[in-house]
């Protein structure tokens, strides 16, 4: 099982920092994805291909999780070598595809 | 035009979420009689760069290049005249844009509107008073706080048909219209920011850049028809969030919670202008077909400095380049460019040069999945960031080398050079930023 199999998401960017929100489609599939989601983890994957720390809020009322990712786009969205702007739009399937331990 | 339900105060909608979004949605709105605002969202982080650099070349100049085609249409509605229009469409100079709004009413037979330019954004003159996140060494093409709901509660009180900002945050824009219909509580505002925020980015509340587990996503035509939304506000902040009957949309709990959520770092102190807003505790109740009921912001405080986007031509030039290799071996040959590549611009230090190959790593890089059947075509794209402009051809020419002196069959080459711009952050004190509203006249 994958993340995405149980949430939806979206990244977002502000200057040269990175935000990732995942939304559980229920109140069960919550609790397994703040298990899951770790700082630990979340940090591993993203930093295979971005710097920075990721710092994890929980949001128990919303069923959501979000990170945020500090300096992860050095120069910002527009100093970005990647093919074509706004690669970072993207990034939210590096959490959607991870695979979940069952 | 307050729906059925006669506690609601206000019904504002969202007809444009970025600079070049679609324009037919706000005509929509504006003809469907159910709205009584609508905000065009058109300044993104960047898209000031286009103006600054316009208002440099001419004083004059320096507002949205689309504010006659997105208004137009608008102003030809005879519903529209019931209308609020609030745009930041101003860009890097609000009173210009509202002078030639100013010019096309007239044309349009519509000479009567008032029309106001909330400015006081531009602290560019203050840029050593400003503590900056970064290095402003280069060219400073701009600096621009973010303004709150001043100006444009100001602009609404005095009867404003249509309020052109430049910076401002973009949640601002729908509570500078909701505040004076408000019940004046603190946790109000945090409401009308709230709305702002989930409203602000058009489609993407409402069903677009969307998927999710076990439900079916918007079909081709709904996409290309999609509704934007509306929010209809009661006194206490609280909304419902849907769009106009019969607009093809996607509104629930998924969308809205992302969109809530979206580019804000902590959800308990969400940053603006006006006030920190606690989203932590909103509750997204779906209480019909894409209708959902939002309530629960609350406020947090008042921050003392204002964010402020500098803006930075560095020294230099960034080339983008690509070229294309298609049939047998494509990915081979396409890897054996790269590699050719790497070789012949070796000069260049490691963090100023990326190769990439377009379908198999050009997005999450060394995350992306591994292939297992051979592509039909592969792109190799070629960035590179160079000291001096002058020498930014050089990653063109050595892509065009190729095709002679490269794998064979080589074709496709696209290339393009942009400037080394970068967004610096930083923060002022609000006491020194000076929003303030002027009426405009044809000079």
């Amino acid at each position: 099982m994958k993340v995405g199999d149980i949430a939806c998401g979206r990244s977002g960017d502000k200057a040269d920092t990175l935000d990732l929100t995942v939304v559980a489609v229920g109140q069960e599939e919550y609790a397994r994805l703040a298990e899951f989601l770790t700082v630990d983890r979340v940090q591993a994957e993203l930093n295979r291909v971005m710097p920075g720390t990721v710092q994890r809020y929980v949001l128990p009322g919303l069923l959501a999780l979000k990170f945020v990712i500090q300096n992860a786009l050095p120069g910002g969205v527009y100093a970005s070598l990647h093919a074509g702007l706004h690669w970072q739009k993207a990034a939210i399937y590096l959490l959607l595809d991870m695979d979940m331990e069952t | 035009m307050s729906g059925t339900d006669d506690r609601i105060v206000r019904t504002i909608a969202c007809g444009a979420g970025f600079a070049g979004d679609r324009t037919d949605p706000a005509v929509k709105l504006a003809e469907s009689g159910q709205v009584d605002t609508i905000v065009l969202e058109c300044l993104a982080e960047r898209t000031l760069v286009p103006g600054l650099r316009a208002r440099r070349r001419d004083p004059g100049s320096g507002a949205d290049s689309r504010i006659e085609r997105r208004l137009m249409p608008i102003l030809q509605s005879p519903a529209s005249s019931k209308c609020r229009i609030i745009s930041n469409f101003g860009a890097a100079n609000p009173v210009s844009g509202a002078q030639r709004i100013q010019r096309l009413a007239k044309d349009l037979g519509r000479s009567g509107m008032r029309i106001a330019a909330a400015i006081g954004d531009d602290v560019r003159h203050l840029a050593d008073r400003i503590a900056w996140d970064g290095s402003i060494e280069g060219d400073l093409l701009g600096a621009h706080a973010y303004l709150g709901t001043s100006g444009i509660v100001e602009a609404v009180e005095n009867q404003a048909d249509i309020i052109v900002t430049g910076r401002t945050a973009d949640s601002a824009l729908f509570a500078g219209d909701l505040l004076p219909y408000l019940d004046g509580s603190e946790d109000a505002f945090a409401g009308a920011i709230a709305v702002g925020h989930l409203l602000e980015c058009s489609g993407q509340l409402t069903g677009g850049n969307f998927e999710a587990p076990g439900l079916p996503p918007l079909g081709s035509s709904d996409l290309a028809n999609l509704g934007y939304p509306i929010a209809r506000v009661f006194a206490d902040g609280t909304a419902e969030i849907t769009v106009i009957d019969g607009s093809p949309a996607l509104i629930n709990r998924l969308t809205c919670t992302l969109q809530l959520l979206y580019e804000v770092h902590d959800p308990s102190a969400y940053i603006t202008p006006d006030l920190v807003v606690d989203f932590s505790g909103v509750s997204i109740e779906e209480i019909g077909p894409s209708r959902v009921r939002v309530s629960g912001a609350r406020a947090a405080g008042r921050p003392a400095r204002l964010k402020v986007s500098g803006f930075v031509d560095r020294p230099g030039a960034i080339s983008d380049v690509e070229i294309a290799f298609a049939g047998r071996g494509a990915l081979d040959r396409a890897r054996r460019a790269a590699d050719v590549l790497r070789l012949r611009l070796a000069h260049l230090p490691e963090q100023d040069l990326r190769i990439d190959l377009v379908g198999l790593n050009s997005v999450l890089g060394a995350a992306s999945r591994a292939i297992n059947s051979e592509p039909p075509e592969v792109r190799v794209h070629v960035s590179a960031k160079f000291d001096d402009a002058g020498d930014a051809q050089l990653a063109e020419d050595e892509v065009y080398a190729l095709t002679l002196s490269g794998p064979a069959g080589g074709c496709g080459v696209r290339s393009e050079q942009r400037p080394r711009l970068e967004v610096v952050n930083g923060y002022i004190d609000r006491e020194l930023v000076k929003p303030s509203v002027e009426w405009s006249n044809i000079p």
